[in-house]
């Protein structure tokens, strides 16, 4: 019985060249998107926001909130682009560096 | 304040106590404000080198007009500029953490020497971009300090070195021209009750004497002229042997409250007389790292039932009747020691003050620091009119001379329990000498 219902899975598998896929003719694979492959999971902001991590004229940024970090910059007289800190006030936003939990 | 009745001859002479005007300054060395959120130490050498760079690039005009200041990673090969970094000292001797991992172990004496240097050691300086080695007979300064070079690159890649602009002493409010009247504060450091050198006759001598029970008419009235004491750390010790997390017998507890209990008993009598403050050490019960919180309440139940009492961090910022006093429990000085040669203890003070930190080689090798991550406890901004150093060889004093009329008085703290000397210092010319009591019938 369990040989059966492997040989009938296989089976469905060669008909529809993609196991569940929506169109049988043409797989996700063989479209060009136009994009690329890799979709990180984040957006053009917080690119942003990671780029003002990794800024060093501000110094490190593990250990420290974004907010935080940027305040601090702002008290030194470094003058951080304000656009980071609209950013920051928005509720989509990641408070903690991109270190933050990984190192 | 408290009175000192006259024991003697009968004539009723009452010494009232002179008062002075105490502010403490320690909120820069508190951290109960400060959250732990897993930074590491480069944050602050970050704060410091931002703080160090601004003030050094202020003062680099005056001092070679025209030259240029590059950033170490635009060095170019021949050409003469300058460069505003932190010096780093790369020693072979300095043990690593690593060691403990490397295979040969074996090889490496296990004991760590005292002193690091070796002839080997070079300097590197390290700036906001860049790292670049040292090299040329101006040698400067020891490690971790901010410091202007002015020099050029060698075809090897060196920075060849011909002068060296430290920051120099921080600005110093006037010392102010007090009422004409002799007040003096009484230092003393390394009590170290609980130990096998402490005596106590010794310490009760220094006790009756400052608050007036011994001695004549004279010694007396020099006694209410005493309008503060400062106990610059290491006032207890507790055999190491009990406090390394193991449990404790009953019968030991009393191993490790007797020396509290016992200095508690002598603190009372003193905050009794007159306003004592009192500054952790290495070998207190504070926290290891600096800057070092205040001994808690809690530990002297009989002296903290007194307004008089103060219990303070380490390092110790104070103001009396305006006379700004800065000072140590001995640490940052002993561990300069490790890194470089001077003549003496004195000169490293000097040295940490022209370099406008109070503890270049903190987190380095100095007890760890705590991890601030907007501020640099340690930087100068003004200079103190008294720099005094606690536990000590010997003691020792000078009257540094600043270029900018500053004056400051300099202090090395002798270790009481070894060497039975007090320091007295003079609030109406910061003049200074030595108390020294002694049990021995023999001297």
């Amino acid at each position: 019985m369990a040989s059966k219902d492997i040989k009938g899975f296989y089976r469905q598998t060669k008909k529809k060249g993609g196991g569940g896929a929506p169109d049988p003719a043409q797989t996700p694979a063989l479209i060009a998107h136009g994009s690329l492959d890799l979709v990180d999971d984040y957006g053009e902001e917080e690119e942003r926001l990671r780029q003002f991590d990794m800024d060093m004229r501000y110094g490190p940024c593990i250990g420290l909130g974004r907010l935080q970090r940027w305040e601090r910059a702002t008290a030194m007289g470094l003058n951080p682009p304000p656009d980071v800190a609209r950013i920051l006030q928005r509720p989509s936003a990641a408070l903690e560096c991109l270190w933050d939990g990984r190192v | 304040m408290a009175e000192d009745a006259e024991m003697g001859d009968g004539a009723a002479m009452l010494f009232h106590r002179k008062q002075s005007i105490y502010r403490s300054l320690d909120e820069r060395y508190e951290i109960h404000g400060e959250r732990y959120r897993g930074q590491q130490y480069s944050q602050i050498y970050f704060v410091r080198l931002h703080h160090m760079r601004n003030l050094l690039r202020s003062l680099v005009p005056k001092w070679k007009p025209n030259m240029p200041v590059n950033t170490v990673l635009g060095l170019e090969e021949g050409k003469e500029c300058i460069l505003v970094g932190t010096l780093y000292k790369h020693m072979k001797l300095k043990p690593s953490i690593l060691d403990e991992y490397s295979k040969e172990r074996s090889a490496l004496p296990l004991a760590k020497p005292h002193n690091f240097i070796h002839h080997d050691d070079h300097l590197i300086l390290e700036d906001e971009s860049g790292r670049v080695k040292l090299s040329g007979s101006v040698l400067a300064p020891a490690a971790f300090v901010t410091v202007a070079l002015h020099g050029k690159e060698t075809s090897d890649g060196d920075f060849c070195v011909q002068d060296v602009l430290e920051a120099g002493l921080p600005p110093q409010i006037e010392l102010p021209i007090g009422p004409g009247e002799d007040k003096y504060v009484v230092f003393v450091s390394g009590l170290s009750v609980g130990s096998s050198e402490f005596n106590p006759l010794q310490f009760q001598l220094l006790v009756d004497h400052i608050t007036g029970h011994l001695g004549d008419e004279n010694e007396q009235s020099i006694a209410s002229e005493i309008v503060r004491l400062l106990i610059a750390g290491n006032s207890v010790q507790i055999s190491q042997g009990l406090v390394n997390g193991q449990n404790i017998a009953p019968k030991d507890h009393s191993r490790i409250t007797e020396p509290l209990k016992e200095l508690d008993i002598m603190l009372t009598q003193l905050v009794a007389a007159m306003p004592v403050d009192i500054l952790p050490g290495s070998n207190d019960p504070a926290n290891f790292s600096l800057p070092q919180q205040p001994l808690h309440r809690c530990l002297f139940s009989g002296a903290s039932a007194y307004n008089t009492f103060v219990s303070s961090t380490n390092p110790h910022q104070f103001e009396l009747d305006n006379v700004q006093f800065l000072g140590t429990s001995g640490q940052n000085i002993d561990d300069l020691n490790k890194y470089s040669d001077a003549k003496d203890k004195l000169e490293f003070m000097e040295r940490t003050l022209r370099w406008r930190h109070l503890a270049p080689t903190a987190p380095n090798t100095l007890g760890r620091c705590y991890p601030y991550t907007d501020k640099d406890p340690f930087l100068l901004e003004s200079c103190p009119h008294v720099y005094f150093v606690g536990n000590q060889d010997k003691y020792e004093t000078r009257l540094l001379e600043g270029p900018e009329k500053q004056l400051v008085r300099l202090i090395c703290i002798p270790r009481f329990s070894e060497t039975g000397v007090a320091v007295m210092l003079n609030l109406r010319n910061l003049e200074c000498h030595a108390l020294t009591f002694s049990t021995n019938l023999e001297c």
